[in-house]
């Protein structure tokens, strides 16, 4: 028995090797994907190697405003002749870590809720499913005005903590869909019968398998959390104005002046958060297929 | 397969950014003739559609009026009101000389405390109704219960003891002499009784007669779309000379460079330096200089009149460490016209008292050091404005102030003057303030007044030498009482100012305005010989 | 099925309760007090006891619970109350959410017409070269932040070419209502459709894929019905359900992108109230803006369970 046990161990993770080994090679050859893959982890590393090496983004120019690019300033200097291109680097490492924290914490929160509201099902998905329905039709722009105004200050904290609170609920959704179809299945059945807890049940048993759409949709929400942080900053409710985030260096393009006569300000930021977020979607999208088990 | 797309995708990429950049070029090089007359056939074709209509814009962005009513002249004067309400006087762009309007003259007693003001005979409201002394009275007694009000009204009427109308003549007598009062009744708007006595003078300027005024000016609102626009037609029992433009459009709209831009708008003013960069060089407008006293300025969050302090601002050596630490040189490059001033009174005016507060990094830094700040709590600013030039100044004074050692946290307010007192959360609040002569500056300082007691704790320090400003109407004697204020201020230093901004008026070159035209501070009125503007 | 959908109905009206009570207490949390908005300044130090005479009269020293439900009843009679400049929040509401629901609502149609013609075109013709030049523009049209594509639209439209109005809903000049409509909102909703065409483009296409790869299209094809017929009849009816759905899911989003857009545009909707509302710190209007909004996501949430529920009968069952 326990002999034949540690066989079924071992053949399953030489299964799981190969198979993992199988998506990475249709990863690849997925080039868009692995286009985007690189194009994330560059300017991640990009941004954090800036951010490290201490690139000067806060010294102005008042002399060497709106300079275009060239002459020892890459992207050209901004509206009071800070570097943009520090600004640039600097401002991805805040709107790629509040992208990537915010949709990790939500997909976790949505997660676990979803799990407990699919599978106990009854009053607890009723409970939990009203409840995202009323984080779902709450505006965010009046959660992050109320925390405004409370807090009275414009901060990173505020920010993220709406974006967690009021993005958990497509994961928990989809979740919640797949844990109710999962809990029917026969293997979920055996271990009911062999009297193992619920929580592991759910987290051990049929989490798992719910693990990739949740990675899918976790890597778009990354895009979608850097897209409103953009937007947020334009009407004047993001991150306070000397945290150059990207959607705050970008905010200068609010002056159609600046639209007009110095392209550099704002087509650089407006590149990055295009860019990262075109990478996010197509890597998402090779994700999708090579973890959807619909199309493999 | 994928390599196409990937192409089609990088081909894309490449047209945005192309488009970008050569939107960029072309408008650059305004100078260039192609752009030029591609950019003039473009306005000549919108001219012939809108041929005898003057195009004005209403900003709602900046939050100081809102789309759905014609905004109280009472606040702000805009160019749109300044058509339509009209004043006792009007006066020259200095804001100084007043000459007749409603009224055809006055006389000041001696002792500058009796005012005898004569109105014009057979005035008619644009509803027929007779514009007489009753409207005048109504209208300087509602102000002083007004809510929202500019205070250079409220300061000089609260001077007033007694009105008494008999006839066409009206007799104010003053508590004490207020000299500036035939310049501030000059920009004072006189409002319809009959339309408003019923109304709460709390929620005047909310009134639904805002959407349809009777008004007293050239012209009379014809049609109000809200949240879109409102146009103005000739008002028929207008007594002076008819202006040539038959109508005029007003557009509400959240960016007046857009706005210009896209030729909605004929007339437009502005400071900072994306609006005035980009008008100068555009061909189709032309730009008029106009020395406004548009401070920016520092003020400490001193104490309340309750007593409770701010204590970490009570030292002046750490308000004036703090000043020292700043570049207000450089900060002025920001702006297309900025001049560095030391106290109220701008340094070329022959009453400044030539003391500077100079910047020196190190000094300031020892300085602060020296005070016994603590440099680890936080200094707490707090401003106003949400442009991207407010934005770019206040960063670089945080950088300035974070060179000298300081931690800084600026934080953006919606509320004005008043968060400073309501929640005393600020160290500084950075302000800006359009003014309307220097005694105003000034009379933020007295104990009395309403908001500033909050902040500066009713310090009786300034009062009767503000009291003499007010009062005085010699040259001489003036300047040396401003002297004597720039002294006290800044030996205090509650107040610091940075710079005053100067404005500047873009008209659309379809309009033919007389050359003798002298602009003056658009939130003011004044008169431009309006009726002999023409459109082309 | 009627009974199911009265019960989701009727689940709307707490969930509103709730988040106006949410919001109310949050806006009182946040300490601006109405007076500062309906007493100048000077009169608020000078005559103090008449301010207090004033707060009592409007009930502002009752309890927070107090006050809500007198606000709550007054709404419920149709009085939405007052802005702290003193405009009827009705006559505010009726005028700009026409504005905003057409916006919405032609950025909704143009999106679905034109996402789900090129999701299932470049279904049919996978690889063909709609599908590319779709799935470019529509990953363009989601990578780039909205505003941005809207300031550009302007920069291009309004000011260099002079085609349409860079603002307002409305000119005075208008000779005809309808042209003039479209040419006011043909940037904004091109803006919005921009953002939401990527998003209905790939799901109908992914779909559609599903659909036509399915057993009972390969019977009906074997059954020698014409292709057109196939791909109408069979695919494109079994395809729209999720469509449809995913449809539903966007509408929340429109009426949170229309909120940026609108002030980009200087468009005298609802979003644009909002927005103004919240940097003036004008509460009253907040708070009906808010539920306006959270209602009109609801309804749409409770659409998606009609059309759930009508589609697929385990979904009644199961509730």
């Amino acid at each position: 028995m326990s002999n034949s046990t540690t066989n079924l161990k071992a053949q399953n993770k030489s299964a799981a090797s190969s198979l993992f080994k199988k998506n990475v090679r249709k990863f690849m050859n997925n080039k868009l994907a692995v286009i985007g893959l690189v194009i994330i982890v560059v300017m991640t590393l990009a941004c954090i190697i800036g951010a490290i090496s201490g690139v000067d983004y806060t010294t102005p120019d008042l002399k060497n405003i709106k300079a275009a690019p060239g002459n020892g300033n890459l992207f050209g200097t901004d509206t009071i002749g800070r570097d943009l291109f520090a600004r640039v680097l600097y401002g991805g490492c805040y709107s790629i870590f509040i992208g990537v924290f915010c949709a990790v914490m939500s997909s976790l929160i949505g997660a676990v809720l979803g799990s407990i509201a699919g599978y106990m099902g009854k009053k607890a998905d009723m409970i939990l499913v009203r409840i995202s329905e009323l984080f779902q039709a709450f505006p965010q722009l009046v959660l992050v005005m109320m925390m405004v105004a409370i807090v009275n200050k414009r901060g990173l904290s505020n920010l993220i903590i709406i974006f967690i609170i009021t993005g958990w609920m497509t994961t928990f959704r989809m979740v919640r869909n797949e844990f109710m179809s999962l809990k029917g299945e026969t293997y979920v059945k055996v271990c009911e019968a062999f009297g193992m807890s619920r929580t592991k049940i759910m987290f051990r048993q049929i989490l798992p398998n719910v693990m990739s759409p949740i990675i899918v949709s976790t890597t778009t929400n990354v895009a979608f959390f850097i897209l409103q942080e953009a937007a947020l900053s334009f009407i004047g409710l993001g991150v306070s104005d000397s945290t150059p985030t990207w959607g705050n260096i970008l905010n200068a393009a609010k002056s159609i002046s600046v639209v007009t006569n110095q392209w550099w300000i704002w087509v650089f930021p407006g590149l990055a958060i295009s860019l990262f977020v075109l990478a996010i979607n197509f890597f998402g999208d090779g994700l999708r297929d090579v973890l959807d088990p619909k199309q493999q | 397969m994928k390599k196409l797309f990937t192409t089609l995708l990088s081909a894309a990429l490449f047209l945005t950014m192309a488009v970008g950049c050569s939107t960029g070029n072309s408008s650059s090089g305004t100078q260039s003739s192609g752009s030029d007359s591609q950019t003039n056939s473009q306005s000549d074709s919108k001219n012939d559609n809108t041929s005898k209509t003057l195009n004005l814009a209403i900003s709602t962005g900046d939050g100081s009026s809102t789309d759905d009513k014609v905004p109280t002249p009472w606040y702000n004067r805009t160019m749109a009101t300044n058509l339509m309400f009209r004043s006792l006087f009007t006066s020259d762009s200095s804001l100084t000389e007043v000459s007749e309007d409603l009224a055809s003259g006055y006389t000041v007693s001696e002792d500058g405390l009796v005012y005898t003001i004569t109105l014009k005979e057979n005035l008619k409201w644009s509803d027929g109704e007779a514009l007489d002394l009753d409207d005048v009275v109504y209208s300087i007694q509602t102000a002083q219960k007004a809510a929202r009000i500019n205070s250079i009204y409220t300061a000089a009427f609260a001077n007033i003891s007694e009105m008494k109308a008999e006839g066409n003549v009206l007799t104010l007598t003053l508590s004490t002499p207020y000299s500036t009062m035939p310049q501030v009744l000059a920009q004072f708007a006189v409002l319809p009784e009959h339309k408003l006595s019923s109304v709460d003078p709390l929620k005047l300027d909310s009134d639904p007669f805002w959407v349809n005024p009777v008004t007293s000016g050239m012209y009379t609102v014809d049609t109000f779309n809200t949240g879109n626009y409102f146009t103005l037609r000739i008002n028929e029992n207008y007594e002076g000379e008819k202006p040539k433009i038959e109508s005029v459009t007003t557009y509400f709209v959240t960016d007046f460079l857009t706005a210009a831009m896209a030729g909605n708008t004929d007339f437009l003013y502005g400071n900072a330096s994306d609006l005035v960069e980009q008008l100068s060089s555009d061909s189709n407008f032309t730009a008029h200089e106009v020395d406004v006293l548009f401070y920016k300025y520092f003020i400490f969050n001193m104490k309340g009149v309750d007593g409770t302090e701010n204590e970490a601002m009570q030292n002046v050596e750490v308000r004036k460490s703090i000043i020292e630490a700043i570049d207000r040189a450089s900060l002025a490059d920001l702006y297309p016209n900025a001049k560095v001033l030391n106290s109220g009174v701008p340094n070329d005016n022959e009453a400044y008292n030539g003391f500077d507060y100079k910047f020196d990094a190190d000094k300031a830094k020892a300085d602060i050091a020296a005070s016994g700040y603590d440099l680890s709590r936080p200094l707490r600013i707090c401003y106003y404005n949400n442009d991207q030039t407010s934005i770019d100044l206040i960063n670089t004074v945080v950088y300035y102030l974070e060179q000298a050692g300081l931690k800084v946290e600026a934080t953006l307010s919606n509320d004005g003057t008043t968060d400073l007192f309501t929640t005393r959360n600020y160290d500084i609040g950075f302000k800006g303030k359009s003014s309307f002569s220097i005694n105003e500056w000034y009379t933020e300082y007295m104990s009395t007044d309403a908001l500033f007691a909050n902040i500066f704790g009713g310090d009786t320090a300034f009062d009767s030498l503000i009291a003499d400003l007010s009062a005085s109407t010699d040259k001489a004697d003036t300047n040396r009482i401003l002297g004597e204020l720039q002294g006290i201020e800044q030996e205090n230093a509650y107040k610091v100012p940075v710079f005053t901004v100067g404005t500047y008026v873009f008209t659309n070159n379809k309009l033919s305005i007389p050359e003798s035209v002298e602009f003056c501070n658009p939130l003011y009125n004044c008169d431009v010989d309006y009726e002999k503007w023409e459109i082309k | 099925m009627i009974k199911f959908i009265l019960k989701k109905l009727l689940m709307i009206i707490p969930m509103l309760l709730i988040i106006s009570f949410v919001v109310y207490y949050g806006l009182q949390m946040t300490g601006i007090d109405p007076i500062n908005f309906m007493v100048s300044p000077e009169t608020l130090s000078a005559n103090a006891d008449n301010i207090d005479v004033l707060r009592e009269s409007l009930g502002l020293n009752d309890p927070l619970i107090v006050q809500y439900f007198r606000w709550l009843g007054n709404c419920l009679q149709g009085d939405l109350g007052y802005s702290f400049d003193g405009s009827s929040i009705s006559d505010i509401i009726s005028v700009r959410l026409p504005y905003t629901f057409e916006l919405a609502g032609y950025s909704l149609i143009l999106s679905a017409v034109i996402g789900i013609g090129i999701g299932i075109i470049s279904a049919i013709r996978q690889n063909g070269i709609v599908d590319y030049t779709g799935r470019v523009l529509a990953v363009l049209g989601q990578a780039v932040p909205q505003f941005l594509v809207g300031i550009v639209l302007i920069q291009i439209f309004s000011i260099k070419l002079g085609i349409f109005p860079s603002a307002n809903r409305v000119s005075p000049d208008a000779k005809n209502a309808f042209v003039d409509g479209f040419m006011h909102m043909f940037l904004p909703v091109l803006t919005l459709t921009i953002g939401m065409v990527a998003v209905l483009m790939r799901y109908a296409r992914n779909t559609m894929l599903d659909v036509l790869n399915s057993d009972y299209i390969k019977t009906a094809r074997s059954k020698g019905i014409p292709e057109w017929k196939v791909y109408i009849k069979h695919g494109f009816r079994n395809a729209m359900k999720p469509v449809l759905v995913i449809l539903m899911f966007r509408i929340p989003m429109l009426v949170g992108g229309s909120v940026v857009i609108e002030s980009v545009f200087s468009y005298p909707g609802i979003g644009m109230t909002m927005t103004n509302a919240i940097t003036s710190g004008d509460y009253p209007v907040v708070l009906i803006t808010t539920l306006i909004i959270a209602a009109t996501m609801l309804i749409c949430s409770f659409m998606v369970d009609v059309i759930n529920a009508l589609l697929d009968p385990r979904v009644r069952l199961g509730e």
